[in-house]
């Protein structure tokens, strides 16, 4: 009960502050102060300060499962685990949204502390910037979903969480995700600030380059997580299912790839100015179009649990003003590029860097349109469609075999301009010899062989240029791991498709199934009452031709409120496959719907992302 | 020279890792695959093949009632998109009002292409 007014009261006072931020530093903008006033950098903290109260409450009324605040009868149950109490709180809108902005707020303290090198009124100007955004948040959570509602007579009991959310991953997905998209923003911030400054130079670059490194290492960790969720969850045995939601995370995360790599160019060579700071503003529209998408309701997903149209719309205005602000600024004080006869060279690391940019704008433009065609084309003829993982493929792995050559070929070349003499035959060798590899492990496969063959070739080239730059140790690391990460990741996926194979039938308790030289034998099914959910476990023993046994335990669960049946895969997982097998309950039947699948080489697809962003993170840790 | 017969020792090993790779026929049926690509349409964001509802269930029941009779994946996607519209297929069609759906992402392309070629051959 004391913990709504604390938590709602702060906000208010978070919000005051802000917008005395936001005239203080528009004030101080006009008197062309010297240095930044402790005041400031007291009202941040400040800012930041409320918010965590008014988040800390939230959490403590979950916690306690106080039912008179309305943000917790929605989403939790007194019979929850007090993990996935915790974890609630981010669990819905309301409380996503306090994270969000608990963000925003830490993320410009610690960008005001740590720019201290950079001149005062660029600093004053990301101060502004970042201010709008944080206060269009604080008016979004208190006028259109205030986590503080006051319920009149208090319910005895809540209507719990989605039972799929209540799961260790999911409960660090959103945190480490919002982390990257609100990173983001003051990516925006700050380069809205030095086009106003006028100082997008090199100098800048060094100092954005880390605050970029960072949004989009914790971007690829969040949705990685995500994606770990997805496959161990939601019991198709897939990790990425091209669904809108999933979508929306990896637009800006493409964009953010692009910047991070033309952010390069204009430390190096002062070059690109314009297109660093059109992929800045684009990288975060992208962040808020994501969470439009998700908490508007307008797509049709798996991930829809909470909507309304009403915050939709303010999303929309919201994001509407962010980037006509944008759009003016960019007009009205023009960025002066750098006027040399010549910049480009075709055969140079620039232009390589260029190539990477093409590609991620098709990337991206391939994900936008196949996320966003249909809701338009359903409000313009009325006419349904579903765009899912055929039309993605199609499109973007084809593509892919050139951009994998690039990315290999790329790094190796020299500022400025590089000779095409210096590219050896041992390359062009070492390309076919991939090819030829690539032919032997795929051409038993039922796939399309030669172009299997050739994409394959296209990551293991990759793989072992890496490898050697490895070797040779004259490369900058940070680099090669990451470019490393996402050939073993092409590859991990390529042999997992081509290889992976599942068997489902109906099964009864007892029953014995041979299939692909595997027996599959149903043993028993065990009841157990948990905290919240009543537990089904069966167990299966699969044999394979060597006589080797693994046991799998797959269970149902039937949670108590909301109620709600999940089931829950059990995985066996080695270096070389994951063993999966989930069950589902048949209507007024006996039987159990099995599903088994081996898939090679997953846990390879976790590895190689967490090694692209480990070279990510290897850079931010680097000096300059 | 160590470096190139690290480098020649690691690409066999490369290669040895594969030799137990068994190739498979990636699904126990034929209903399986297609019922991937279709979506449950009184589900939220799940495919046929993954969803237990009553519709899915029967819908199964159907494509494999089908494939007996010997109609090809290609005939059974046309049949069910007469029946229930475009939408219960994850493949959106190649046509005229999908053009700018295929189209845009490709002119892009096409549009960067010119746009580095400017940058690098032309000023």
């Amino acid at each position: 009960m004391i913990s709504n007014y604390i938590g709602y009261y702060s906000l208010l006072l978070g919000f005051i502050i802000s917008a005395s931020l936001l005239f203080y530093s528009i004030f101080y903008l006009k008197k062309n102060n010297q240095k930044i006033n402790q005041n400031i950098l007291s009202l941040l903290f400040l800012q930041f300060f409320t918010v965590a109260i008014s988040f800390i409450s939230l959490v403590y009324s979950f916690i306690i499962s106080d039912f008179s605040n309305e943000t917790v009868y929605n989403n939790s149950h007194s019979t929850k685990p007090i993990f996935y109490k915790i974890t609630g709180t981010w669990g819905n809108h309301e409380g996503s949204l306090l994270l969000w902005l608990l963000v925003l707020t830490l993320f410009i303290f610690l960008f005001i502390i740590f720019s201290k090198k950079q001149p005062v009124k660029y600093r004053f100007l990301s101060i502004f910037f970042q201010q709008i955004i944080i206060l269009g948040f604080f008016l979004f959570l208190l006028l259109t979903s205030n986590p503080f509602n006051f319920l009149f007579p208090i319910p005895i009991e809540g209507l719990g969480l989605n039972p799929i959310l209540q799961d260790p991953a999911l409960a660090i997905h959103p945190p480490i995700l919002y982390l990257g998209y609100v990173g983001s923003s003051i990516i925006f911030s700050a380069s809205l600030a030095s086009l106003v400054q006028n100082n997008i130079n090199k100098e800048w670059a060094v100092h954005i380059k880390k605050w970029i490194q960072t949004a989009w290492f914790f971007l690829t960790i969040g949705i990685l997580l995500g994606s770990i969720w997805a496959y161990y969850e939601l019991g198709w045995g897939g990790f990425w299912f091209w669904d809108p939601v999933e979508n929306v995370s990896l637009m800006p995360w493409l964009c953010l790839t692009a910047l991070f790599h033309t952010v390069i160019v204009l430390e190096k060579r002062n070059l690109l100015k314009s297109w660093t700071l059109i992929l800045s503003i684009a990288t975060f529209t992208f962040s808020m179009i994501g969470t439009f998408l998700v908490r508007s309701g307008i797509l049709n997903s798996v991930h829809t649990f909470a909507n309304d149209p009403e915050r939709g719309v303010f999303i929309l205005i919201f994001l509407f003003s962010l980037i006509f602000l944008a759009i003016i600024l960019f007009f009205i004080y023009q960025v002066e590029e750098n006027k040399i006869e010549k910049n480009f060279f075709l055969i140079s690391k620039e232009t390589s860097i260029l190539i990477n940019n093409w590609f991620m704008m098709y990337f991206l433009s391939v994900v936008l349109i196949g996320t966003t065609y249909p809701i338009f084309l359903e409000v313009i003829t009325n006419e349904k469609i579903s765009i899912g993982p055929p039309f993605f493929n199609k499109l973007i792995i084809p593509f892919l075999i050139l951009f994998l050559i690039f990315m290999a070929l790329g790094p190796n070349l020299k500022w400025i301009k590089d000779n095409y003499k210096n590219i050896k035959y041992s390359k062009i060798i070492l390309f076919f010899f991939c090819i030829f590899i690539s032919f032997y492990l795929v051409q038993k496969t039922s796939s399309e062989i030669l172009f299997t063959s050739i994409l394959g070739g296209a990551a293991l080239y990759l793989l072992f240029t890496t490898i050697r730059e490895f070797l040779n140790k004259k490369n900058n690391s940070s680099q090669t791991i990451s470019h490393f990460g996402f050939s073993l990741f092409v590859l991990s996926i390529l042999l997992n498709s081509l290889f992976s194979y599942e068997f489902s039938a109906n099964m009864k308790i007892g029953q014995e199934l041979v299939y692909k030289k595997e027996q599959i034998k149903f043993l028993k099914i065990k009841t157990f009452d948990k905290e919240n959910y009543k537990s089904v476990v069966a167990n299966f023993e699969i044999k394979d031709e060597k006589k080797n046994i693994t046991s799998l335990y797959p269970e149902i669960r039937i949670y108590n409120q909301p109620n709600i049946l999940t089931s829950e895969a059990d995985i066996k997982t080695t270096i070389f496959l994951d063993k999966f097998i989930v069950i589902n309950l048949i209507k007024g039947e006996e039987i159990f719907n099995v599903r088994y699948q081996t898939k090679p080489f997953m846990i390879w697809i976790w590895i190689s992302v967490c090694l692209i962003s480990i070279g990510g993170m290897l850079g931010i840790l680097k000096k300059n | 020279m160590m470096n190139k017969i690290k480098f020649i020792l690691f690409i066999s090993l490369f290669i040895l890792c594969f030799q137990k790779l068994t190739v498979a026929n990636n699904f126990s049926s034929e209903v399986d695959k297609i019922s991937k690509n279709l979506r449950c349409l009184i589900c939220q964001g799940q495919s046929v093949y993954d969803s237990q509802s009553d519709f899915a269930i029967s819908m199964k029941l159907l494509i494999k009632n089908k494939i007996e009779n010997g109609e090809t994946e290609d005939q059974i996607y046309d049949y069910l998109k007469k029946q229930y519209g475009e939408w219960i297929v994850y493949d959106p069609e190649f046509d005229k009002k999908n053009l700018i759906l295929w189209g845009f992402p490709l002119i892009l392309f096409i549009f960067g292409g010119l746009l580095i070629y400017k940058k690098v051959f032309i000023n």
